[in-house]
């Protein structure tokens, strides 16, 4: 079985949860994406065949969610809150940090394509700010040295 | 009942209604932006602000539905405020280049801001940049003058059912786009241009050709292209169509139209358009006047007539010519050259199987109306696509799965993908097979309904196929086979759509007695698809070789009788030939001259280079056209006509309506009945005809359907003809027939022809209307992406076909919804069409030639 064949099949699965196959689309723009690297035109036909829901519908979807990834990101996504909270707690310091130390611009992607720096409003973390998500993983208490030693992590 | 006060005004409404609707009923006039007739409501605009009592805040009318006692205010200075700060909020982003905008002159959002303002924005920051999007050949996209309504999305989603285009991005960043964010690659309808309220989404067509209001006539006319008929406007200025639109609530298509009707106008101003009358001298056509050109004619025809007899001529009639000139023709052969040799290329299909449906079910012509399939419970769909030989019928048809009716299509249907409970592929040519199949499983289900014993004997006596063998010669499962007639027996209302492959395959008259069975069996309500604009009134007028105007048997003669005391002249009582009857007695010398009206017979009949040899046999051959077609080629005389635009008259739309053509366009030249008109005259027949309208008042003498009908019936809208479904012969041709014959072994690896019916072409007009060939500009053979894989085949490589009539070079286009075994080519475009490779077979019933089972081949082309 290749990769198609068991993102189909993974596809299906996610389809039985739901009572209307369109009510399946966020749940598979999300295997699409991890399939593809980002949600690339060919991700998005893929979906639309898959589902069969015509593919400007699944484009208009797509577009309106900002945690879909719609461009080429690095291996690894940092997604850094500069919040309120965050804020009063240094987090444009952080930002300043990635910059300097790594070259990562905000909504920008390392020149060796390790990390994307994107920005977030809340992610519900104001009792520990600053806080970020690496892919999946949280952390809080941020500090420079902190996020160094995180980094550290993600090759 | 339900009272509502609007404006200190007292409403009673029957049914339930928005106060928008309340309003309009009661004649006050509410603005809006993102409301518009027949779309889903949405409420997106907050232009339709109204105050109602005991609400605290302002309500959209579009949305909000009276209740008994509402008090309502649609003006007010707290609405006006509103309105204008909406209106305010649409000018940050859209541009104020309305001296530049097409749409000035018609904009809603201009005229909007010039009865609300406001006069100044108090926005300081830029507006949204969006560069204008010429990657479309068809639609430019504006999407700096957006406002977002959304109107074009839910028309293409909600009515259209094309979905080509969303709503992308988010807030104020949103905006319409099509997946591929340029090309459009859609159904092209058009209908999100004719819904956008401001210039965002305009037609390249008449860009920047003219102003909104220097728009010098608006005529009401009815579209040339297909059955379905069409109403739509011609906005003319300076002798030009600039644009062609609909008119909401109008007509079948109720203020949609399709990428023919919309787009395929451009042919009339064709600089290819014949302008004189040209006679042939020393081999080649050279221009003459219209009286030189009009006497040869009328001599040659009279010489033939005198040494050969009037069954040496034939004429070939047109279903894109209106009723008027379709009813002279015929009595130009009747009664002046004493010929019933009168057929056309309705033979091909549609007059065949009304005639045999006739003969059996008493009924031909399709008895129902369109908008009819929608209130069916189950939809049943054989021999082509109706979303692309009658879009608007096809609509019916999305329409109606959307509503939760059943939908089942056997062969390819493209438009119909996901707008169907079942899709059957069958093999190609084993159609027939499957109806019979699908005979003997709704005879286990339902029982005959016993009203026509006779057709019941037949049915009994028909040795059907069992689901065991179709599903070895057809590639249909048992299951699929099963389903398919359980789906339509278990529901009261079936609507039965059929197209031209079906009846125009081996085997023609066996398919229409199993679809007459099935239908009978079902009580279906029939749809016979209808490719030309006037396939029905040709038929009504007599154009027929055993019919005389009225759908009157010919061979009957009392109604010879009535027609020969009006026409003051004797009409033969031996029937006619049929089309292709005509070119094989020309080839074989007995037909001596042609007459054609309208009509392409080289490059529309099957076997092209056998139809040319015939035609160069003739003695005399006459064209009239538009255009040098491959026929007029050949011609002896060519006469230049009018076209569609440029004449009145009628079209009998498929579902029998008669509906009126006007003329827009002044053109010199001569209508074809004019033409027709001034040859019987000089061969001593009266023609009392001064108009069209003339010519419907004889017709409304002679033709039962159309008793006492005039012009002015027709625009009060008495525009459908009589039929009340009582046979005009009896048992015409259920004759006897045995069982289906099993002729195809082993599909696997053998490729057959089959002719595409493309959404964007017709043939020689569509081929000369610039826009449609922008978006289909060039002839390709399609296959799907296995058989393509199977020869090594690539989208693009340059392949032969070949059949035993000859080759075409293509390029390859690949879609995986095409059969396996079947090679689609369509009859379009000049040189390449699909009839010059297929032979045919008469059918001994019908007289339809049928298409043999065509096998080909595709080789890939290594030099060109």
């Amino acid at each position: 079985m290749n990769r198609t064949d068991e993102l189909i099949k993974e596809i299906q699965e996610v389809k039985k949860s739901y009572p209307k196959t369109k009510a399946a689309l966020l749940p598979v723009l999300y295997l699409a994406q991890r399939e593809f690297g980002w949600l690339r035109p060919e991700a998005l036909e893929f979906v639309s065949e898959a589902l069969d829901i015509p593919k400007a519908t699944v484009k208009g979807v797509a577009t309106f969610y900002a945690m879909y990834k719609h461009k080429l990101m690095g291996r690894h996504l940092i997604q850094l809150c500069t919040n309120v909270s965050c804020m009063i707690f240094g987090a444009e310091r952080l930002v300043d940090f990635l910059k300097n130390k790594y070259g990562l611009e905000v909504g920008g992607t390392t020149a060796d394509g390790r990390f994307s720096l994107v920005i977030m409003e809340c992610i519900g973390a104001c009792g520990t700010a600053p806080a970020m998500l690496v892919n999946d993983d949280f952390y809080e208490n941020l500090t420079e040295k902190y996020i160094e030693e995180i980094l550290e992590k993600y090759k | 009942m339900i009272t509502v006060t609007i404006n200190g005004k007292g409403i009673k409404l029957e049914k339930p209604a928005t106060v928008l609707e309340a309003a309009r009923i009661a004649g006050i006039k509410i603005p809006t932006l993102c409301y518009h007739e027949g779309l889903e409501l949405y409420g997106g605009c907050r232009l339709c602000m109204v105050e109602v009592e005991k609400m605290p805040k302002l309500q959209t009318a579009c949305t909000l539905y009276v209740t008994d006692g509402m008090v309502v205010r649609t003006e007010s200075e707290q609405i006006t405020k509103a309105r204008r700060g909406v209106l305010e909020f649409l000018l940050i982003n859209h541009p104020l280049d309305c001296p530049y905008c097409d749409k000035a002159g018609e904009c809603e959002l201009q005229d909007l801001v010039m009865k609300y303002g406001p006069t100044t924005g108090r926005f300081e920051e830029g507006k949204r940049k969006h560069p204008e999007s010429f990657d479309d050949p068809i639609i430019v996209r504006n999407m700096e003058r957006c406002v977002v309504c959304t109107r074009c999305v839910r028309m293409c989603d909600g009515v259209q059912g094309a979905s080509a285009i969303a709503v992308t991005n988010r807030g104020s960043h949103s905006f319409i786009e099509p997946f591929s964010s340029g090309e459009y690659n859609c159904e092209y309808c058009g209908n999100c241009l004719a819904v956008c309220p401001v210039g965002a989404i305009m037609s390249r067509l008449h860009r920047h050709a003219y102003r909104a209001w220097q728009v010098e006539q608006e005529v009401n006319t009815v579209c040339s292209y297909c059955g379905v008929g069409c109403s739509m406007v011609l906005q003319v200025r300076e002798d030009t169509i600039k644009r062609v639109i609909p008119k909401i609530g109008l007509g079948v298509n109720k203020g949609l139209l399709c990428a023919r009707g919309r787009f395929g106008y451009e042919y009339v101003g064709s600089h290819e358009r014949l302008s004189s009358p040209l006679v042939k001298k020393n081999g080649k056509l050279e221009p003459a006047t219209w009286d030189e050109a009009l006497t040869t004619v009328a001599n040659r025809l009279k010489e033939i007539k005198e040494r050969f007899g009037g069954e040496a001529i034939a004429g070939v009639a047109s279903p894109r010519c209106t009723n008027e000139d379709n009813y002279v023709f015929q009595k130009l052969f009747r009664a002046g050259l004493g010929s019933n040799n009168i057929d056309s290329s309705a033979r091909l299909g549609y007059a065949g199987a009304q005639k045999y449906l006739e003969g059996i079910l008493g009924q031909g012509a399709t008895a129902n109306i369109i908008s009819g399939i929608v209130n069916s419970e189950g939809v049943f769909i054989i021999g082509g696509d109706p979303t692309h030989i009658n879009p608007i019928l096809g609509i019916q048809v999305r329409a109606a799965f959307r509503k939760g009716v059943r939908v089942i299509t056997v062969g390819y249907t493209p438009g119909l993908e996901r707008f169907r409970t079942a899709g059957l592929l069958p093999y190609p040519y084993t159609e027939g097979m499957l109806l019979s199949g699908l005979l003997e499983e709704l005879l286990k289900i339902k029982s005959l309904p016993g009203g026509n014993k006779a057709f019941e004997a037949k049915i009994n006596e028909f040795k059907r196929l069992s689901a065991g063998d179709i599903e070895k010669v057809c590639n249909i499962t048992k299951e699929e086979l099963s389903q398919a007639a359980k789906a339509l027996s278990d529901i009261s209302s079936v609507s039965m759509v059929i197209g031209r492959d079906i009846i125009q395959c081996t085997g023609a008259s066996t398919n229409l007695f199993l679809l007459a069975a099935i239908a009978y069996i079902l009580d279906a309500r029939v749809y016979l698809l209808s490719e030309r604009p006037n396939e029905q009134g040709l038929i009504d007028m007599g154009c027929l070789p055993d019919t005389l105007p009225g759908g009157r048997p010919l061979e009957i003669g009392s109604f010879r009788k009535r027609d020969e005391d009006v026409w003051d002249c004797q009409i033969p009582s031996k029937e006619g030939m049929t089309l292709m009857e005509i070119i094989e007695s020309a080839n074989t010398g007995s037909i001596k001259a042609i007459y054609v009206m309208g009509e392409n017979p080289v490059y529309n009949l099957p076997d092209t280079n056998f139809v040319k040899n015939a035609l160069e046999r003739l003695g005399f051959l006459v064209v009239h056209d538009i255009f040098m077609t491959e026929t007029a080629a050949m011609a002896d005389v060519v006469l230049p006509s009018l076209s569609w635009a440029e004449k009145d008259g009628t079209y009998t739309n498929l579902e029998r309506r008669i509906q009126r053509l006007r003329k827009a366009i002044n053109r010199q030249g001569m209508e074809d009945w004019r033409i027709l008109s001034e040859v019987g005259k000089k061969i001593g027949l009266k023609m009392p005809y001064n108009s069209a309208e003339d010519v419907m008042t004889e017709i409304s003498m002679v033709s039962p359907l159309h008793a006492g009908l005039t012009y002015e019936d027709i625009e009060r809208g008495l525009d459908q003809w009589p039929y009340k479904g009582e046979p005009l012969r009896q048992g015409l041709g259920v004759g006897d027939r045995g069982p289906v014959k099993i002729q195809m072994p082993g599909h696997k690896g053998r490729l057959y022809l089959s002719i595409e019916k493309p959404l964007f072409h017709s043939g020689t007009l569509s081929r000369r209307a610039q826009a449609l060939n922008s978006i289909y500009p060039e002839p390709v053979v399609k296959i799907n992406p296995e058989t393509a894989k199977k020869f090594g085949l690539k989208d693009g490589d340059i392949v032969a076909v070949t059949s035993s009539k000859g080759n075409l070079i293509l390029p390859v286009r690949t879609d995986k919804l095409i059969g396996e075994s079947i090679v689609l080519v369509t009859n379009t475009f000049k040189g390449k069409g699909a009839m010059s490779l297929l032979s045919y077979k008469l059918d001994p019933i019908t007289k339809i030639p049928c298409i043999d089972a065509v096998e080909v081949t595709i080789e890939k082309v290594v030099n060109i």
